[in-house]
């Protein structure tokens, strides 16, 4: 399986990559290896999903990637970066100055605003926003009447969009979504993963997103599929058919 | 659906801890105080008894007002007539004085702290030798082992007695246990014998006993013998048996004990009061986090009333176990509480600490009755959760609205502050006034606490407006997070409100007392020197011989001295008891002016006059020349003529009688201070000059005083420094109450803070996931403690100071004049109240720092 992506959209600067990557969670008898020697490369400028069935390890692959787990062998590296060399501090303005997190649900701090929600890293940081790209950033998402609102005042679709928003406002050099549209009907889902797909297409942004639903895999450039901690599958361009054709080959 | 609440109990260890933790420290605090305030009147029962056990009578003369030490004394010639009627063993004539200090090896004397330094004749029925022998002879003394171990005296040395009219030396012939021939159980500071004779000469300087103590022979009827000793020393006497006596000196303990229990109750009721209000949050908070969980009970067919009745069972229960916790702790407490008492310089005595039924029944009433009370509410809310709460992720408990608070809230402290107002500027009398005042006080208190969850979240953001600034993100996290919840902010506040309520009521109380104070010594007093007891202030209890007075009255560097007496409850006027206050007539004007409305005091008759302050003369409807009916200890009776009539009571108090007037009717001829004038000297004189007066005189002194060093002379300057820094030491008990109500208000803080970490688990991670470092975690988890600290110092200093302006108003003027308010203490409190908060986040900011990300954002 070739580890190498054919996309014709996709500079050729790797943005992610796991080499060896094994995690294992317990110890003796309750050791369950969620991932297990992973290599694998995540370009700049493109949108790849993760697939795979419940318990394959899709969210620790993502979480691992992004810094928010330690690994237990191999590694990791974000633009150049190792993570295993990170320290606590480091990995968390890692995260802070160079990754975007857009999680299921409960993405906004309850107790500000939907700007002060998207800047937040940002002003965690210490750093300006750059004012015409936080504009177009909120013309994309399209809330600009909202920004002034709290979360618990914003739908769930809106609450993800302005997610979304936050993780693009700060030109991350990835943005990594869990099942974003998890919790969202259809047509909102849909909302989102159009304008997750716009940001890359349009801002050049890279999004790793782990899914479990074809149609959402469908809006990627690329789909990983996971099975037992391993990669079994990669395909590119992928339409809702050729996934569930995949997902099916794997199923048996 | 009991088990259901066990479990639950069982399974949230943490939550549970928590809600135990913070009713055992209320219950704690009352077991802790009954215990030691039974274990004390206890001891000091069986001390009464022990006391007096060995006398069987005592011949005495009545007293009806006054101090003991003012009986009139019995003579010899009565002793003796006792000493003849049949079934009387022995008879020993009596001799007490207080203010009998020993000058020990370096000097220093021994000074009373709160128990008095006491002189007496030697009882040989009560005083045990345990190294040398009594003392017989006029140069010899024996004091008692506590005193003695406690100021390496030995037996052998000769050692200087400062008595209440002379001071002069003495050997310490012999060391003596009191009351217990094992174990010296004095309570004085110090207890010095002499023969019958020098302890009658020395202390009495005279004739006669301050009472006849009788023991009857062996067998002999005791009514009997009783009744033969009265007929013969006739109905001026009267005679006491045992019973009698124990009860008395079980009744002057239990006046002591009663003071002191009602301070450390009123300690415990603080502890009570601020814990309720954190008992209150707790199950608030924690209900809040189950709604959830109700109402998948709800879902699958638990009534409403089962719910509410798991909630008020899960109080039930955490209420039974702090009470029993409480009451062992109690106990704990009650043993640390004297030693700590103790090593503060309280004589109390190691009884046995027990719990009386009183005690259990109390703590059963605060443990259980506090945490049943705090759950009512919530389990009536728990009742109305609907079925759907399960499926919501927001649901949340019913709230009593804001703006209902608010009219309430705000009716309350309208309704407080009109009584107040008619209180102070009603002008009505003491008791209405009173009355308006405290209930108004009380109104204005609770109206407040109804009230302050409507501000909450609008101060709490205007006091973390400059964290923001300053910190950015992490201060505007804490603002918000103090602002989110307005219920729960203002009562993790509310119980830091209250102990900054009180000390900062006390802060202007005393800071109005000092200033009075300060004011009178600049504008009143004239003289130069302030002659003292160098342990005792204006203890009127503590008092000085004359003898020095008449040795720096010889000094030519000094004009005239002028000494000063004080009597409580010591006079009869009208029926009723009143202080008196002594000076000389002739001098006293010209160094203390008590601001003389109308007559004179300096052309007053000293044997027949008495000066009176302007409220009671209104009182009592007299005016200058009119006459007054005054009773004396001695039972005399005179009609005083009203020679004049005195604004300012700061010094003279309301009766004022000549010096003259007190040798007449009272036994005890220590002075409470003196004061003295420099020859020649004026303020008008130029500075060199008033120098060198000062400094010849203070010389002059010295050379005086340095032989008497029970006595200090202290200068304007000095004297107006040490009273202010005694008021000062004063007002540093009450911090022992701020300390207190801070601990526990911190307590509260720690845990409510924690409980409100745990809730916002996933937003934390959230946080940390997007890149919020732990100290910024740490660092916002902290400061919003501090701004919750701040808004209940806030709350709490502004009802202090309402509440202290009201006090101040309503002391009398012989205390405060004028109302001053300590800025900068009041400054001091609220910033002390936010490094406590900042101090109480430490736990639970490290708790938040220390979650698992990953597991924060998987938290349901
Ligand atoms: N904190 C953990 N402790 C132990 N095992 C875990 C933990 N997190 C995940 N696992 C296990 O690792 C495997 C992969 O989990 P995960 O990455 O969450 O799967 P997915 O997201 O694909 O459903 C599963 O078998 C899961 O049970
Ligand atoms: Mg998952």
């Amino acid at each position: 399986m070739s580890l190498l992506t054919t996309n014709p959209t996709a500079t050729d600067l790797v943005a992610a990559r796991a080499i060896n990557l094994t995690k294992i969670y317990g110890r003796g008898d309750t050791e369950v290896r969620a991932l297990d020697g992973i290599d694998v490369e995540f370009h700049q400028g493109q949108f790849t999903a993760i697939m795979g069935p419940s318990g394959s390890g899709k969210s620790t692959l993502m979480h691992c990637l992004a810094g928010l787990d330690r690994i237990t062998s191999g590694s990791i590296v974000i633009g150049g970066t190792d993570l295993t060399a990170l320290n606590e501090r480091r990995l968390t303005l890692l995260r802070r100055d160079r990754i975007g997190f857009v999680f299921q649900a409960f993405n906004l701090v309850p107790t500000l605003t939907a700007l002060e929600n998207i800047t937040l890293p940002m002003d965690l940081a210490g750093t300006k926003p750059d004012p015409a790209w936080l504009d177009t950033v909120i013309d994309t998402v399209g809330l600009r009447d909202r920004m002034t609102h709290r979360p618990s005042e914003l739908s769930g679709g809106q609450q993800q969009r302005v997610a979304v928003a936050r993780a693009l406002a700060g030109r991350p050099e990835l943005i990594f979504a869990d099942e974003p549209t998890g919790n969202l009907d259809s047509t909102t889902g849909a909302e989102i993963l159009s304008f997750m797909r716009r940001a890359v297409r349009e801002m050049e942004q890279t999004i790793i997103m782990v899914t479990h639903d074809p149609v959402a895999a469908s809006y990627a450039d690329r789909v990983v599929f996971l099975v037992d901690g391993t990669i079994v599958d990669d395909l590119v361009d992928p339409t809702a058919d050729s996934v569930l054709d995949a997902m099916k080959r794997l199923g048996n | 659906m009991f088990r259901l609440t066990l479990r639950n109990l069982l399974h949230k260890k943490i939550r549970f801890a928590f809600t135990t933790g913070i009713v055992v420290i209320g219950v704690t605090f009352v077991v802790g105080v009954f215990a030691l305030t039974d274990s004390i009147r206890s001891s000091f029962d069986d001390l009464a008894s022990d006391i007096e056990s060995g006398i069987d009578l005592t011949v005495r003369v009545p007293l009806q007002i006054g101090d003991e030490l003012d009986r009139v004394r019995v003579p010899q010639e009565v002793a003796d007539r006792v000493a003849a009627v049949p079934g009387v063993a022995r008879v020993d004539g009596r001799i007490v004085a207080r203010n009998t200090s020993v000058i020990d090896d370096n000097g220093e004397p021994i000074a009373p702290r709160g128990p008095p330094t006491l002189g007496s004749s030697w009882f040989p029925t009560q005083f045990f030798v345990v190294d040398g022998r009594p003392p017989d002879g006029p140069d010899e003394f024996a004091i008692n082992s506590k005193a003695a171990t406690a100021h390496d005296l030995v037996v052998g040395n000769t050692y200087d007695i400062s008595g209440p009219n002379e001071q002069r030396s003495f050997r310490l012939v012999g060391i003596y246990n009191f009351g217990d021939p094992d174990k010296d159980k004095s309570l004085a500071a110090s207890a010095v014998a002499f023969d019958t004779a020098t302890a009658q000469e020395f202390l009495n300087g005279g004739e006669g006993f301050n009472e006849v103590s009788v023991a009857i022979e062996p067998g002999a009827d005791r009514a009997t013998v009783q009744q033969a000793v009265a007929d013969v020393v006739g109905s001026e006497y009267e005679v006491v048996d045992q019973s009698a006596k124990i009860e008395e000196t079980q009744a002057d303990f239990g006046q002591f004990i009663s003071i002191f229990g009602n301070v450390l109750l009123a300690f415990a009721l603080i502890g009570v009061f601020v814990s309720a209000f954190i008992i209150n949050n707790v199950f608030q908070i924690v209900l809040g986090q189950r709604v959830r969980e109700l109402g998948l009970l709800r879902a699958i067919g638990a009534t409403g009333r089962q719910v509410s009745r798991s909630v008020i069972g899960e109080a039930a229960l955490v209420g039974f176990l702090s009470t029993v916790i409480g009451l062992v702790a109690g106990l704990g407490l009650a043993r640390l509480l004297r030693i700590m008492l103790k090593s503060g310089g309280f004589a109390l005595p190691d009884g046995p600490i027990g719990l009386r039924p009183r005690t259990v029944v109390f703590a059963v009433v605060v443990g259980m009755g506090v945490t049943l009370v705090s759950s009512i509410l919530p389990a009536l809310r728990a009742r109305r959760i609907s079925p759907m709460a399960a499926l919501s992720d927001t649901a949340k408990l019913a709230k009593g609205s804001l703006a209902t608070r608010a009219r309430i809230g705000g009716l309350m402290v309208s309704i407080g502050a009109v009584l107040l107002g008619l209180g102070l500027f009603g002008g009505f009398d003491t008791k209405p006034l009173l009355f308006f005042i405290s209930v108004g006080a009380i109104m204005v208190f609770i109206g407040t606490t109804v009230l302050s969850p409507v501000s909450a979240s609008q101060v709490a953001r205007h006091i973390g407006w400059p964290l923001q600034k300053v910190f950015g993100v992490p201060g505007k996290l804490a603002r918000e997070n103090a602002a989110r919840s307005p219920r729960r902010t203002s009562s993790t506040a509310g119980a830091l409100m209250i102990g900054l309520a009180l000390v900062s009521m006390a802060g202007v109380v005393g800071q109005s007392i000092k200033e009075t104070f300060a004011g009178t010594i600049d504008n009143s007093v004239r003289a130069d020197y302030f002659i003292q007891s160098a342990s005792g202030g204006f203890d009127p209890n503590v008092g000085f011989s004359a003898e020095v007075v008449d040795r720096l009255a010889a000094l030519p560097e000094l004009d005239l001295i002028v000494g000063y007496r004080f009597g409580l409850d010591s006079i009869d006027v009208n029926g009723s008891t009143k202080n008196v206050f002594t000076t000389d007539f002739a001098a006293g004007v010209s160094h203390m002016d008590p601001d003389v409305l109308s007559g004179s005091i300096a052309d007053a008759d000293p044997l027949g006059s008495i000066l009176l302050h302007k409220d009671p003369a209104r009182d009592l409807q007299v005016t200058v020349g009119d006459t007054l009916v005054v009773g004396f200890p001695d039972g005399e009776v005179e009609a005083l003529t009203v020679a004049a009539i005195y604004a300012d009571s700061t010094i003279y108090d309301n009766y004022v009688i000549d010096n003259a007037m007190w040798d007449r009717h009272f036994n005890r001829s220590e002075l409470m201070f003196a004061t003295a004038t420099i020859s020649g000297y004026s303020d008008s004189l130029p500075d060199d000059e008033k120098t060198a007066l000062l400094a010849s005189s203070a010389a002059a002194i010295e050379k005086v005083t340095d032989s008497y060093p029970t006595v200090t002379v202290e200068n304007r300057v000095q004297f107006r420094e040490t009273q202010q820094a005694r008021l000062d030491s004063f007002l540093i008990v009450i911090s022992v109450f701020l300390g207190l109500a801070l601990f526990i208000a911190l307590v509260g803080i720690s845990i409510t803070l924690a409980l409100s970490v745990f809730e916002r688990t996933r937003e934390i991670g959230l946080l940390r996931a997007v890149g919020l470092t732990r100290r910024q975690l740490r660092r916002s988890v902290r400061w919003e403690a501090a701004i919750v600290s701040v808004f209940g110092a806030l709350l709490g200093v502004a009802l202090g100071l309402i509440f202290g302006i009201a006090a101040a108003i309503a002391i009398p003027d012989t205390a405060i004049k004028s109302v001053a308010i300590p800025w900068r203490n009041l400054v001091i409190y609220v910033i002390v109240a936010a490094v406590a908060g900042l101090i109480a986040a430490i736990l639970p900011a490290r708790r938040a720092a220390k979650m698992n990300i990953l597991e924060a954002i998987a938290t349901e």
